[in-house]
């Protein structure tokens, strides 16, 4: 529905909930959010505004008149529980189209978290952090590199003002940093960042965990833009062995626990795991046709890849992908086969029969029809 | 799309005094622009010179910063190693409880030089291992071990000196000279730890790297040399072990080993020491010709370097064999032999030890005269020396030889029960002179003939 701003009321100024231009437009359904044009309005309903569309009613339009404070009191917690939950919501949206890849999609949810949690909180706390660097977080991936700047210098301003604030925020914080930095080319700030980032993980998570270790890709990410292959091998196979060790504790408590129920992994968490060990594998099959040489080097990336596709089919298999999983079991049975020692193969061949047996049931009711 | 995302300002009645409008924002660059572009320039330079790395040394620990370093540097295994060891001695402290003595000692993270140490001697490590340079990482890591000589830095000691047997299993080029040093390095903290089976395996290990090399440390000995000494030190205390839980098969099993060990290592002195251990140990279970033909080994070596201490200590060792089996004659000729010995070299704590074995000998004998004369020697020599335990014990065996040779000679002089008799007990009774006992062996043996 259109609307006018001429027409709007002395003092108040309906603006896009976009980019804040003087708005044009009214969503139909809630009557509470406006845009410039059609385009910004198709954008927010694509990235978030589809979902909260109904919550942001109450939220956004003016208490009713209440004649006791407790009423007003109640109110007042209603709509901050309110936008919590929306905070929350478009949280979790805007971080599933960021790993997806979606960056654009991103941005209207990322910027409508980072509203409502300014909503609740105020303007200059650390609980804002995570929204602000999840829309850094996106710019980067459009390649706006100064809007994501901008975002993480509030970040960092933040951060530095409250002294004690977690290490998980300080972590998210040098990770988004190095990100921004290893984008614009700035390849030793990146690794100061992403060094201080692996710190804090460690910290707060522990050496072997799975968050340090994305911490190392990204750094290995730099040597390799850097080209010092060396550190940079030694760091993959680093976060190769830690998801391995961590792939293969999820098999086992999903063998111990019988059955599915729990799921290990959502899509876009797969999706970016899976993204994360191709790139390992890719960067040690080139490693093979760059150094042909070396048998040294030759067995000891053959025993590398039977582990990165070991774990892979162990992702798929969690995900439960089994066709895929199945054959990255081959091949990794196939590389484990090629080297001399391997202390793999017994897995490797119970989870391709595990992942046969799945397949079996699934490929019944084909046969049939 | 930016502005969309700042906090929307509530619009006010009045403009904020405080907030800086384009144009007055502009008019003031132009200002501080204009006048003095030097100082400008200064300041830029006064900033350049502030890197991140700089505020970052201000900013945090400095346990933080070489661990950040390390990273940016790509050392990531060693920033693994420099951290799970922090995090180990946190853990280990927490476990031990604020009793402990763990709890009062240093922190590492309080001793900045250890910390620059660590980081340095690790990158060093980690840059040779990714160059395939084993023997550096070995170096750099027996390096680190050594620069941990404190005591209460044992623990970092123990890890590095692994971490060292690891890199020099490694090495391919030495014929595993530094894999053997390297397991003695272990096998000596063991040893000083009090871990024999451990220390045991590694000097084994030592043993086993260095037969047939002509390696020789610092001091020239070869290493061979040294692993046989250490090993039958630690068969030496192994077997005291079992000895004190009184397992003597095994403390023998034991002993052979180091005496073979002694044997290989061809140095005579403690091949006789070693004997004379094993010869004890069979004497102590109690097979005493065994015993006696390692104990004359023991007396040949020591005779042929001249030892006269090892050779008395032989004497009295075989004459307590011969003691047990019954020869007390035999046994008492050789007690005689350490006493000369002893005499001959001016061993005076032994001399005394002799003279009051021989009293004993002879008390066992029923011959008090005897050893009362070696007593009263060795309670001289003992005064003489002035070592009150052996004084008191030599007194009191005097006493108690004096006391058995009058016993006899008052009996009598009980049993006869005349009135002289009875007199000389009774002047005997006030006086207690010494001299009197004469009289009263005299006098009974005058009864005896009467």
């Amino acid at each position: 529905m259109s609307i006018s701003p001429l027409a709007n009321p002395k003092g108040t100024k309906k603006l896009c909930e976009l980019c804040e231009k003087p708005a044009h437009l009214q969503c139909t359904n809630c009557r509470v959010t406006f845009y410039c044009d059609a385009a910004h309005q198709q954008a927010d309903w694509n990235s978030i505004h589809e979902k909260v569309c109904e919550l942001l009613i109450s939220v956004r339009t003016p208490a009713p008149f209440y004649c006791f404070q407790a009423d007003r009191d109640f109110h007042h917690m209603q709509s901050l529980k309110r936008l919590e939950h929306i905070t929350e919501l478009s949280h979790a949206a805007a971080k599933s189209w960021v790993s997806v890849g979606k960056y654009s999609e991103a941005i209207p949810a990322a910027q409508l978290s980072l509203r409502c949690a300014i909503d609740i909180y105020g303007p200059d706390v650390v609980e804002l952090v995570p929204a602000y660097l999840l829309l850094a977080e996106a710019n980067i991936g459009l390649g706006s590199l100064s809007q994501a700047e901008s975002c993480l210098s509030q970040a960092e301003w933040m951060v530095m003002k409250n002294p004690g604030c977690s290490q998980t925020v300080l972590h998210l914080l040098h990770r988004t940093l190095g990100r921004l930095y290893s984008a614009t080319g700035d390849y030793s700030s990146a690794l100061l960042h992403f060094a201080n980032d692996v710190y804090y993980a460690s910290e707060e998570f522990g050496l072997d965990s799975v968050v340090t270790a994305g911490g190392y890709f990204l750094m290995a990410n730099v040597f390799v833009k850097q080209e010092k292959t060396d550190i940079a091998n030694s760091l993959y196979s680093e976060v190769a062995s830690t998801w391995h060790a961590h792939l293969s504790k999820l098999m086992e408590s999903y063998s111990q626990k019988e059955h599915e129920g729990a799921q290990y992994f959502d899509v876009a968490h797969c999706a970016e795991v899976n993204r994360m060990l191709s790139v390992l594998l890719e960067a040690q099959q080139q490693d093979v046709n760059t150094h042909p040489a070396y048998s040294t080097t030759l067995a000891h990336s053959l025993g590398q890849r039977a582990l990165l596709s070991h774990s892979l089919a162990m992702l798929w298999f969690l995900c439960n992908d089994h066709k895929k999983a199945l054959d990255f079991g081959r091949k990794a049975a196939e590389f484990s086969q090629q080297c001399e020692h391997n202390s793999l193969a017994e897995s490797i061949q119970s989870l391709i029969q595990q992942a046969e047996t799945h397949l079996k049931p699934e490929q019944t009711p084909i046969i049939h029809h | 799309m930016a502005s969309a995302v700042f906090p929307r300002q509530k619009t006010r009645f009045l403009p904020d005094i405080n907030e800086k409008s384009p144009v007055k924002a502009s008019l003031q660059r132009k200002e501080m622009k204009k006048p003095n572009r030097g100082s400008g320039e200064r300041e830029r330079i006064q900033t350049t010179t502030m890197n991140a790395g700089e505020i970052a040394q201000f900013r945090y620990s400095l346990h933080q910063n070489l661990c950040v370093s390390m990273l940016q540097e790509g050392f990531h295994r060693s920033f693994k190693e420099f951290f799970s060891l922090l995090q180990r001695w946190k853990a280990d402290r927490l476990a031990a409880g604020p009793d402990s003595k763990l709890w009062l000692t240093h922190s590492l993270e309080e001793q900045p030089h250890k910390l620059e140490k660590l980081k340095e001697h690790l990158t060093r490590a980690e840059a040779a291992q990714r160059a395939d340079q084993y023997v550096e990482v070995y170096e750099s890591h027996l390096a680190l071990a050594k620069f941990f000589s404190e005591p209460e830095d044992m623990w970092l000691r123990h890890h590095f000196y692994k971490l060292s047997l690891k890199a020099a299993r490694e090495v391919k080029t030495d014929s595993s000279r530094r894999e053997a040093e390297a397991n003695a390095h272990l096998a000596h903290l063991y040893l000083e730890r009090g871990d024999l089976e451990l220390a045991q395996e590694h000097f084994e290990m030592f043993h086993h790297l260095a037969v047939g090399q002509s390696w020789q440390d610092e001091s020239g000995h070869t290493h061979l040399f040294r692993s046989c000494e250490s090993l039958c030190r630690v068969y030496t205390l192994l077997a005291q072990r079992q000895l004190q839980c009184r397992e003597y098969l095994v403390a023998i099993q034991l002993l052979k080993q180091a005496y073979e060990m002694t044997k290989e290592a061809g140095d005579k002195k403690m091949e006789g020491e070693a004997a004379y251990r094993l010869g004890l140990a069979y004497q102590s279970m109690g097979n005493q010709t065994t015993a006696k033909q390692i104990l004359n080994i023991f007396m040949e070596i020591s005779t042929a370097l001249g030892d006269m201490e090892s050779l008395g200590k032989a004497y009295k060792a075989i004459a307590k064999s011969l003691e047990s089996e019954g020869k007390i004659s035999d046994a008492i000729e050789h007690l005689q032999k350490y006493l000369e010995v002893c005499q001959e070299n001016n061993q005076h704590e032994n001399l005394q030890d002799a003279y009051m074995c021989l009293g004993s000998i002879h008390i066992s004998q029923a011959e008090y005269e005897r050893s009362c004369e070696y007593f009263t020697q060795a309670f001289e020599m003992a005064c003489s020396l002035d070592l009150k335990p052996c004084i008191q014990k030599a007194e009191v065996c005097l006493g108690i030889a004096r006391a058995h040779s009058m016993l006899r000679a008052y009996t009598t002089h009980l049993q006869t029960n005349m009135p002289p008799n009875v007199c000389t007990l009774i002047s005997w009774k006030e006086t207690r002179e010494d001299k009197f006992h004469e009289a009263l062996r005299e006098s009974a043996g005058f009864t005896h003939c009467s």
